[in-house]
């Protein structure tokens, strides 16, 4: 059963198409991203899953229920991070955990998530004084009890620094060993390359492009440029590199040759210019970044 | 709700004013004042000071944990927005329910000692009618918290009603008859169905609660032996208990059916 299931899912406020015919099937124990600009209609999506917003057209589901039917049941299994959230000032830490707990009908110990989250030091003080990155870490923690079979992160590493970010990344890892399916939305790439199985993109309302990252970079224009140095980089060998089953483009760009061709493909081109005689120097390969492949993806007007 | 000061002070002073008037009803030439006495002593006061509170407790319950991005957290778990709304209709009504029932007890507890009497029952009553009261205009602010987002919009309508129902309200009749009668339902006087409406306003109803229950008033368009029974203290009792629930209804229903 797919941990999220979308169907012709839209959102129209007024004139302005937030989504526009969204299917979206995330599964289950997967890690899915959820890439885009601000304001491409993500957070309205992950809205619509927790009923905050009624959807104008369309279904949405999570673990086969209705988002809005069956609302508690859904945020039941959930654990969520939101976007746009406050913490109550005048309650500590440790209260927003037991208010979290109390809500999922568990018992924690305050002190152990805490340590997890990173906030220990500061969980009996008031939640008015944290930082942005306590707070974050907070929701983090709320967002943990009860083991959510589904971990819904909205702009989850915004507030934190470099190391908040990393121990964030290792936490979804922990949670998605255990089972739990996460779904990650941002619009800082690194950060969705660095943790997702797959990624879906969201440009102006609509879903661009869903795949693995792997197979989204393998369909981005151009695939891997491969640069070769060579000791004589003549127009010769560029016909023994053409000949090469699968490469796209080869042509020499300051005294080395630049090869366009997919990943697989690239010691198939190496063992060509050595039977050739060509004595390979150095060469070095380009992946296309999934920084290219997303402005490819939400050029103006997209795919 | 709680640790905020300024309710705090606002709680504190409905139990002040009770309080307040227990002891001031002897000086102002009450011999051996009642319990009975006593309500309709404090009715100018109460009907001012008990709204006001309501309504400051109860128009900013939703809309400012919404605009601030509480509500955000609080629902991404797994609440229902009744629990919501009832747990916060509930807990504002409830504390000026309790200021109001601790400041009766003592202003009536001063009334008994040591010129007049106490009367259980009495007390108990009025208490409930006082609670009643309080609670309207609790759930009157929480409905206009659930129908908008913008905290100024609430804080103007909240005002608004403050001022329409408590400072005009009891002004309005001759514009009323003057209104029915270019409409030419009327003839200089109220018919009973404009009565009716006319005092179905909370403070309205509440004031004919405390005259028929308590100051024993029996005359009048409304307790005189010739009105009709629905305009009666009764009746205006069973309204009052409308008045507590009905509001909160309604604003919970609106803010079942409309996106955060």
């Amino acid at each position: 059963m797919p941990a999220i299931q979308t169907h012709e899912l839209s959102k129209r406020y007024g004139d302005v198409t937030a989504v526009d015919r969204v299917d979206l099937t995330v599964e289950e124990g997967e890690i899915f991203g959820f890439l885009g600009h601000n304001g491409a209609g993500k957070s309205t999506v992950i809205n619509m899953l927790l009923d905050f917003a009624r959807p104008t057209e369309g279904q949405v589901e999570v673990f086969g229920m209705d988002c809005r039917e069956h609302s508690v049941d859904v945020r039941e299994r959930m654990g969520v991070l939101p976007e746009g959230y406050d913490v109550y000032d005048r309650l500590t830490g440790r209260q927003h955990l037991q208010f979290a707990a109390e809500s999922k009908g568990v018992e924690i110990e305050p002190m152990s998530i805490a340590e997890r989250v990173g906030i220990r030091d500061a969980v009996d003080r008031r939640a008015g004084d944290y930082s942005k990155g306590m707070a974050q870490r907070l929701v983090l923690g709320m967002a943990l009890i009860g083991d959510p079979d589904l971990l819904i992160l909205d702009e989850p590493t915004s507030g934190l620094d470099p190391g908040g970010a990393r121990r964030m990344r290792e936490i979804i890892h922990e949670e998605n060993e255990r089972g739990a399916t996460v779904f990650f939305s941002s619009h800082i790439l690194e950060q969705i390359e660095a943790v997702c199985d797959r990624v879906g993109i969201m440009h102006e309302g609509r879903l661009q492009a869903v795949d693995t990252i792997d197979a989204l970079r393998e369909s981005a224009a151009g695939g891997t440029k491969l640069q070769i140095s060579v000791d004589d980089p003549s127009e010769t060998h560029l016909d023994t590199i053409e000949a090469v089953d699968g490469v796209d483009s080869a042509w020499i760009e300051d005294e080395t040759f630049a090869v366009t061709c997919p990943s697989d493909v690239k010691m198939d081109v190496l063992v060509a210019l050595d039977a050739a005689g060509v004595d390979v120097l150095d060469f070095s390969t380009e992946e296309p970044s999934l920084e290219d492949l997303f402005v490819e993806y939400t050029r103006e007007g997209g795919q | 709700m709680w640790g905020s000061r300024r309710t705090r002070w606002l709680l504190g002073a409905v139990a002040f004013a009770f309080i307040a008037g227990g002891y001031a009803i002897v000086l102002s030439g009450f011999p051996e004042p009642s319990s009975a006495d006593y309500a309709s002593y404090m009715v100018g006061v109460v009907a001012l000071l008990v709204p006001l509170v309501g309504l400051l407790l109860g128009h900013r319950t939703i809309v400012g944990e919404r605009a601030s991005g509480e509500m955000t957290l609080l629902l991404s778990l797994p609440y229902d927005r009744l629990d919501v709304v009832v747990g916060k209709f509930l807990a504002r009504a409830i504390a000026l329910g309790t200021a109001v029932a601790v400041g009766i007890l003592g202003g009536a507890a001063l009334v008994n000692y040591p010129f007049g009497s106490f009367e259980a029952g009495t007390v108990a009553a009025y208490t409930l009618g006082t609670v009643l009261y309080g609670a309207a205009f609790v759930g009157v602010g929480l409905a206009v918290s659930t129908a908008t987002t913008s905290t100024a919009v609430a804080s103007s309508a909240a005002f608004g009603v403050f001022f329409l129902f408590v400072v005009v309200w009891s002004q309005l009749r001759g514009v009323f008859v003057a209104a029915l009668g270019y409409l030419g339902l009327a003839d200089g006087r109220l018919p009973t169905w404009a009565l009716f409406l006319y005092g179905a306003e909370p403070g309205m109803l509440y004031r004919r609660l405390v005259d028929g229950f308590f100051a024993g008033v029996e005359q009048g368009p409304y307790l005189g032996p010739e009105a009709p029974w629905f305009l009666g203290e009764w009746v205006a009792a069973a309204l009052l208990v409308v008045w507590a629930l009905g509001p909160a209804t309604l604003g919970y229903l609106r803010f079942r059916s409309t996106d955060l």
